[in-house]
């Protein structure tokens, strides 16, 4: 398994880990709701948000080589938004005060991805009645996920290897082949998953 | 196009939010409804796909790449309960487990690539590939449909931007569209290589099988079959999962036979939600009606917060507009008949090129 | 349990099972083998009502003398305990702990006895422990394992198992081995791994063409050479040695 990297450091152990998912989302949400509500005006709140946001990520564990590779991963969508607003007048303060907050919820959403295994917040959302149908919906994408990157993967690498003249449109076409097939493995992977839930006794 | 965290007001965030809750929860009532026990696994595959499908990259020029959305795709092989269902879930493992997507900005995301790229492709997919038979009308509908989709799905994001204050209508509009429109043609391109490929190896999921008349009635017939045996003795594995199928039974459309089964109750209400979505985040730009977001924000006592933005020195131009105070009963107006007419036309359009889609839903046995 | 005259047609026209008979005794330890295509898997899937019965005579196959048939089917589903071929097919919850608990929750028990049986299934299968790790987390034995724990959870009498040592390493293979040794169910085993067969069952089904070919004690059919290159087997290494023709 290629793809296990997506969420490894979620079963670490450390205080933060042992936390009780519903806790954390809530107090993630929390934090999250704040950072966005608040004004231009009291920016300076900030910090008072970051503060317990860093410290948590030092009791984690989870290394911050990781937590800075995934945050620069997803700033560019940040950065990318937030440049329209220098187009503003008083742009360049604004610019800043969006990246800083962004920046926070980030940190926070990724902190609670990486302290909380998923099966812990499905849990947790099955708890406050989200639809059965959605939340096995998300169960069996997160479960699957890993194996149809490493099957997309693998499908790409046997593609590539008997590709001799590379060029722009072949590759399109050959990725866009992988997908395909990758679609008709995943329904028909679906029609054995059904036949296993069956096999124990599913409705 | 994944909004994150603190780009969007709470007025806006709320009402993107109320939106995509109630095509999601309209969604899932339909699959609970219609939706066969055998075919429920595939929405978590599918999902999964999605996902895997993201991260195939096609390179375009000078060392960039990009990769699929994947909303038209879902919708055409899937049909648009199911597909609504299958990227929801997707930009919600998106937000939760890679933080890609705010956690606020949930409901503006979902709004905007599962209800307009998702249902909203289907729907320029599903009109296209009629008015042009076989696989070059379901290609060519591809291809327009996964352009268009994107490029509203990015117009309605630079509406939400705007209509919370972070960046001006005036340049995040042509910044987004603009960008988008470029990347529109890879998602269409894209999207009908995919859909080629599928067609060659089983062009029933296409509903590509059986030439001529008969696919849509069949299609009919084989959701209420199935619906019909939804309960203990539903064992019905088809034989494709031992990879031996050539031809199939039944000449069924896609998958979930969602595209001609799909009632068209779901399908006004979703048309509904996106006409009211584009008319409160778009249209108050675009034609120069007044916000009525703003307006509704006010009413339901989110004007302090609003006015603290105000007293700074104001970035975003739709904020001048003059005199709205005076004007609420006009603002509602205007809004309301705004949405009913955006959704009129698409209803009439719907309506006058599917006729077969206004016959009565099938009884269930 | 047993199988009369089993016939079974795909949709496409092709006949997978063209009139199988034979029976399990309670306690008993089958092979069943074949080369590709030869209908096994079809033949497994059968027995634990997966596959319509439409195309069938009725009552083709019975279960401790019950019928498949659709009422049957809950009943049926909990004696016969069904190991897929693929492991990523059968592991669809997104932890361990889930995955084994699966069976026994749609058997309606309790929450505490829930946890119980999924505390023994584990334990029975060496991953004690194991409940809070993702699947995607495991290896390929351990992930075969816990399949194995989630069959066992909901107390089958009956052990089905589709190719159970295929993409194992051989730590993996002979773990497995040993494991199933212990577990003193019914089984019948559809595989390829002939030295497994040798060192676990009594008696041998050969299928081939949806039609059993040979039937009878493990050793006597494996070392009979002609017979099974016939049908696209080989005779194991380990019958070379002991009993040389």
């Amino acid at each position: 398994m290629q793809a296990d990297f997506l969420d490894r450091h979620s079963r670490l152990d450390s205080p933060v880990h042992r936390l009780p998912a519903g806790a954390k989302l809530a107090a993630a949400l929390a934090l999250v709701v704040a950072a966005v509500a608040l004004p231009r005006s009291q920016a300076i709140w900030l910090a008072a948000l970051a503060g317990p946001l860093l410290a948590a990520a030092a009791i984690s564990r989870v290394p911050w080589g990781f937590l800075a590779r995934r945050m620069l991963l997803l700033e560019p969508f940040v950065i990318g938004v937030a440049v329209l607003a220098l187009f503003a007048p008083g742009g360049g303060w604004a610019f800043a005060f969006l990246v800083a907050r962004a920046s926070v919820c980030l940190f926070a959403m990724l902190l609670l991805a990486n302290t909380t295994p998923f099966g812990d917040l499905l849990r947790v959302l099955g708890r406050l009645h989200v639809p059965a149908l959605l939340v096995t919906t998300l169960a069996l994408m997160y479960r699957y996920l890993f194996v149809l990157v490493d099957e997309a993967q693998r499908m790409k690498r046997a593609r590539t290897s008997r590709t001799f003249r590379p060029g722009r449109s072949r590759t399109w076409r050959t990725s866009a082949t992988v997908i395909g097939q990758l679609f008709i493995r995943a329904s028909e992977r679906a029609e054995r998953i059904y036949a296993a839930m069956c096999a124990r006794g599913w409705r | 196009m994944h909004i994150p965290d603190g780009f969007l007001d709470v007025k806006t965030a709320t009402a993107t939010g109320v939106l995509a809750a109630a095509g999601l929860g309209l969604a899932l009532r339909q699959a609970r409804r219609h939706l066969p026990a055998r075919r429920v696994p595939l929405l978590g595959l599918s999902a999964a796909f999605v996902f895997a499908a993201q991260m195939i990259n096609f390179p375009v020029a000078g060392g960039t790449s990009g990769h699929l959305i994947g909303g038209v795709l879902t919708a055409a092989l899937l049909g648009p309960s199911a597909a609504l269902i299958v990227i929801s879930a997707v930009l919600i493992v998106q937000c939760f487990l890679f933080a890609d997507g705010g956690v606020t900005a949930l409901g503006a995301n979902l709004f905007n690539m599962a209800l307009i790229g998702g249902v909203g492709g289907w729907v320029v997919y599903h009109l296209l590939s009629r008015g042009v038979k076989g696989l070059f009308g379901r290609l060519v509908a591809a291809v327009v449909a996964g352009w268009a989709s994107t490029v509203l799905a990015s117009i309605a994001c630079a509406g939400e931007l705007a209509g919370s204050g972070t960046v001006g209508w005036r340049s995040a509009w042509p910044a987004m569209a603009g960008t988008h429109m470029v990347i529109g043609i890879g998602e269409g391109v894209i999207t009908a290589l995919v859909l080629a490929a599928i067609a060659k190896v089983r062009p029933e999921l296409l509903g590509l099988t059986a030439p001529g008349a008969g696919v849509l009635e069949g299609a009919g017939a084989v959701v209420c079959g199935e619906a019909a045996t939804t309960s203990a003795e539903d064992p019905v594995v088809s034989r494709t999962w031992l990879r031996r199928r050539r031809k199939p039974r039944h000449p069924a459309t896609n998958l979930v036979s969602a595209a001609n089964g799909e009632r068209t109750g779901p399908l006004v209400v979703f048309g509904l939600l996106m006409s009211v979505g584009l008319a409160l985040f778009v249209a108050p730009f675009a034609c120069g009606w007044p916000d009525g977001l703003d307006k509704t924000a006010e009413t339901l006592g989110f004007k302090d917060r609003e006015s603290e933005h105000r007293a700074l020195p104001a970035p975003a131009p739709d904020y001048k507009t003059p005199g709205i105070s005076s004007e609420a009963l006009a603002t509602a107006i205007a809004g309301a008949a705004g949405t009913v007419f955006v959704f009129a036309l698409a209803w009439g359009l719907a309506r006058a090129l599917s006729p077969k889609s206004a016959r009565p839903p099938h009884g269930r046995a | 349990m047993e199988v009369r005259d089993l016939r079974f047609r795909y949709d496409d026209g092709t006949e997978a099972l063209r009139g199988v008979s034979f029976s399990v005794a309670a306690g008993e330890s089958v092979g069943l083998i074949g080369p590709n295509g030869a209908g096994k898997s079809t033949l497994l899937l059968h027995l634990n009502g997966l596959l319509p019965e439409s195309h069938n005579a009725p009552a083709a196959v019975r279960v401790d003398g019950l019928p498949i048939a659709p009422n049957n089917l809950p009943d049926i589903r909990r004696r016969v305990g069904l190991l897929f071929q693929d492991a990523n097919d059968q592991l669809f919850c997104p932890t361990v702990f889930e995955d084994v608990a699966f069976g026994p929750r749609q058997l309606g028990l309790s929450d505490s006895d829930v946890a119980q049986r999924v505390a023994d299934s584990l334990a029975k299968v060496g991953l004690a422990g194991f409940d809070r790790r993702a699947p995607h987390h495991l290896s390929g034995g351990e992930k075969r394992r816990v399949c194995l724990a989630g069959v066992l959870a909901c107390q089958p009498s009956i052990l089905i198992l589709d190719e159970p040592t295929s993409s194992l390493d051989p730590k993996g293979r002979r773990e497995l081995k040993e494991l199933l040794h212990q577990i003193p169910l019914t089984k019948l085993i559809a595989t390829h791994d002939l030295e497994l067969v040798v060192e676990l069952c009594t008696r041998v089904v050969i299928l081939d063409k949806g039609l059993i070919v040979a039937e009878g004690p493990t050793v006597e059919l494996l070392s009979n050479e002609p017979l099974m290159l016939a049908h696209g087997l080989d005779r194991p290494h380990i019958l070379r040695h002991t009993h040389p023709h």
